[in-house]
């Protein structure tokens, strides 16, 4: 089989190259379709790397519940630290239970001081950065209410420019101190200047007691044991709180999964018109392919009747107008797919890794597999009509004809 | 050189009441009207005649590049009014080499490869197609010019590289369209030369002209006029 295609596919090289322009003009279409579809294939897995990169920060195990915005009286759904209690007690799979608490105050350290955010935490492991100076919170912080904290790289360049190990001065947040205990290094993914949670990590504990007192919460905190069952946890949970308010509240949760699926829904509908509009440039491009191979095979007319005189086979005449279309495709389908992963290669180097830190490996196989599904496709349904002209031909008429 | 034992030793061609009728809307134009002859292996004949008559006809039945609409025509044996197309290509292929007035050869291909065409829809492998194409190029006296264009060809080397091309499966029957006729006299006289040699070698020869000077050499010459062969005459050469 091979060897009967070689040689058509070395006539078929032959006669683009004689009509080199034409060829050109006539696959432009192809490479502008096949490099937009590549391209922004790349681009929405670059953005889909941007946005786990952004919420890095953001534990797999844990999720957030608010009181639902869509009810007629809001505040009468905040919830306190007594009812999470009462949540975390009745519903299993919660390790633990805190509010999610965020404070923007001016935070002093020696001559120092900037106006920063503050937010609690528990003890649980987190998938956080990882520290340069110091240590993570600890059980006995949390069971203490120490009046400890972890700090942001962003607040250790703030409050400490000298650049030296703050592990043990103390931080002065309006009349109270806080002893640092730990520093957490430059992030490594995630740079957006989305943060979930403020500057300053405080026990939770700590937190209520300082800043909380007995008001009331519009935000919890949950970590779950077993990741898997994190949405009937989150079911439960919203269930339990509106029993407890008798049915008059409503609640959602949020958890990593919520918010990338929401992200990467926005990015699969732009995926989906970039895609569409390349589909439709690729049947444009279709077009073009079958009436520069009718035009061909009407040029060469009289050498497809010497070639059937010869003894060609139908079949012969139809696989080499065929295999002409085909490399004419894939030689259009090849350029668009260099020029799109190199498109997309920039835009990701260049302008999402700055924002988000994360180098994507680039797609080769899918965007090969795109080029050459595109040109298979465009050969198929605009390349076989002309091939069958050619192969239908009488070669008595053929023969004669100037 | 050529040959070789044939599947049967009757008439290489054997054409009975052949009637061909062209239909143009409700009007009916008779090319053919009865024609039968019988060609023994080896002979070298003209078939000649005045535009009109029939002859271009004539080749294109003897050719198999269509069918007769009455009458039986058996090629080396085979009854070829009752093949389908993909075996009547198979019979150009095997048993019949063509060559045109106008040469028809790829504008793009060299010489070689031209010559070897034949051979690659026959299935041959490169490798022997090349050397027996090279071969073949030797025989017409083009061995050094097997990597020339066609555009890089005179006419008569063109018309060389078209008789190879044609010879080059060992056809049954060498089928010749007024083959000098895009060409001066003195290298239609070269070429005239060729084909008589090839004769004189064993090849069964058919050449379709008007010219008498081209028909010289033909040891039988079948006259067709109207749709009838109007004479049929063996002749001693000159």
């Amino acid at each position: 089989m091979l060897r009967q295609v070689g040689p058509f596919v070395g006539e078929a090289f032959g006669v683009l190259a004689d009509n080199r322009t034409r060829s050109f003009l006539t696959i432009l279409g192809l490479i502008i379709g096949v490099a937009a579809v590549i391209a922004i294939q790349i681009l929405g897995k670059g953005m889909a790397g941007a946005v786990t990169g952004v919420l890095g920060s953001l534990n797999d195990r844990s999720f957030y519940l608010f009181p639902n915005q869509q009810q007629a009286d809001f505040t009468k759904a905040s919830f306190t630290v007594a009812d999470i209690d009462k949540v975390h007690a009745a519903v299993p799979n919660i390790v633990v239970a805190f509010p999610a608490g965020y404070v923007a105050r001016v935070v002093t350290a020696g001559h120092e001081h900037a106006r920063l955010g503050i937010s609690d935490a528990s003890d649980v492991a987190f998938a956080r950065v990882p520290l340069i100076f110091g240590r993570n919170l600890s059980h006995d912080d949390v069971a203490s209410a120490a009046h400890v904290c972890v700090i942001t790289n962003v607040a250790f360049k703030r409050l400490f420019p000298a650049g030296n190990d703050p592990v043990g001065s103390s931080l002065r947040i309006g009349e109270r101190r806080y002893v640092v205990i730990g520093v957490e290094g430059p992030p490594t993914q995630g740079i957006l200047p989305i943060k979930f949670g403020g500057d300053i990590s405080i026990p939770y504990t700590t937190y209520e007691h300082d800043f909380l007192r007995s008001r009331p919460l519009f935000a919890a905190q949950f970590i779950v044991a077993d990741v898997s069952q994190i949405a009937q946890t989150e079911a439960a949970v919203k269930a339990y709180l509106r029993t407890l308010k008798a049915g008059r509240s409503e609640y959602q949760t949020f958890d990593r999964k919520t918010f990338s699926s929401s992200i990467d829904g926005i990015f699969a509908a732009l995926t989906l018109v970039v895609t569409l509009i390349g589909a439709v440039s690729l049947v444009v491009a279709g077009i073009g392919i079958m009436n520069i191979m009718l035009v061909s095979v009407t040029e060469r007319t009289r050498e497809i009747g010497v070639r059937k005189a010869i003894g060609a086979t139908s079949f012969q005449v139809l696989a080499q107008f065929f295999i002409e279309a085909l490399l004419l495709s894939l030689v259009g389908c090849g350029i668009g797919l260099v020029i799109g992963v190199g498109v997309g290669w920039l835009v990701d180097r260049f302008a999402l890794v700055a924002i988000s830190g994360v180098v994507p490996s680039l797609p080769w196989l899918q965007s090969i597999a795109i080029a050459v599904g595109f040109a298979t496709i465009v050969t198929l349904v605009f390349g076989t009509y002309p091939a069958y002209r050619a192969a239908r031909l009488d070669p008595i008429e053929a023969l004669r004809y100037e | 050189m050529n040959n070789g034992a044939r599947a049967v030793d009757g008439p290489v061609i054997a054409m009975r009441d052949i009637v061909k009728t062209y239909k143009t809307g409700t009007l009916e134009v008779p090319a053919l009207r009865g024609v039968s002859f019988d060609l023994a292996r080896g002979e070298y004949v003209a078939i000649m005649g005045p535009s009109g008559s029939g002859k271009s006809t004539l080749m294109n039945l003897i050719g198999c590049l269509d069918r007769p609409t009455s009458g039986t025509y058996h090629l080396d044996g085979i009854d070829v009014g009752t093949l389908g197309d993909d075996a009547l290509a198979a019979i150009r292929l095997k048993k019949l080499g063509f060559v045109f007035q106008g040469f028809n050869l790829l504008a793009r291909t060299n010489a070689l490869k031209n010559v070897a065409l034949p051979l690659f829809y026959a299935g041959v492998g490169v490798r022997e197609r090349d050397r027996r194409a090279a071969a073949m190029l030797g025989e017409v006296g083009l061995g050094d010019r097997a990597t020339h264009k066609p555009s890089e060809l005179s006419g008569g080397q063109q018309q060389r590289v078209a008789i190879a091309r044609a010879l080059v499966n060992d056809p049954a029957v060498l089928l010749a369209d007024e083959p000098t006729g895009n060409l001066d006299s003195q290298t239609s006289e070269e070429l005239m030369a060729l084909f008589l040699q090839l004769n004189r070698s064993g090849r069964t020869i058919i050449m379709v002209t008007h010219d008498p000077e081209t028909a010289r050499n033909a040891e039988r010459v079948i006259r067709v006029r109207d749709g009838l062969v109007v004479a049929d005459e063996s002749k001693m050469r000159i």
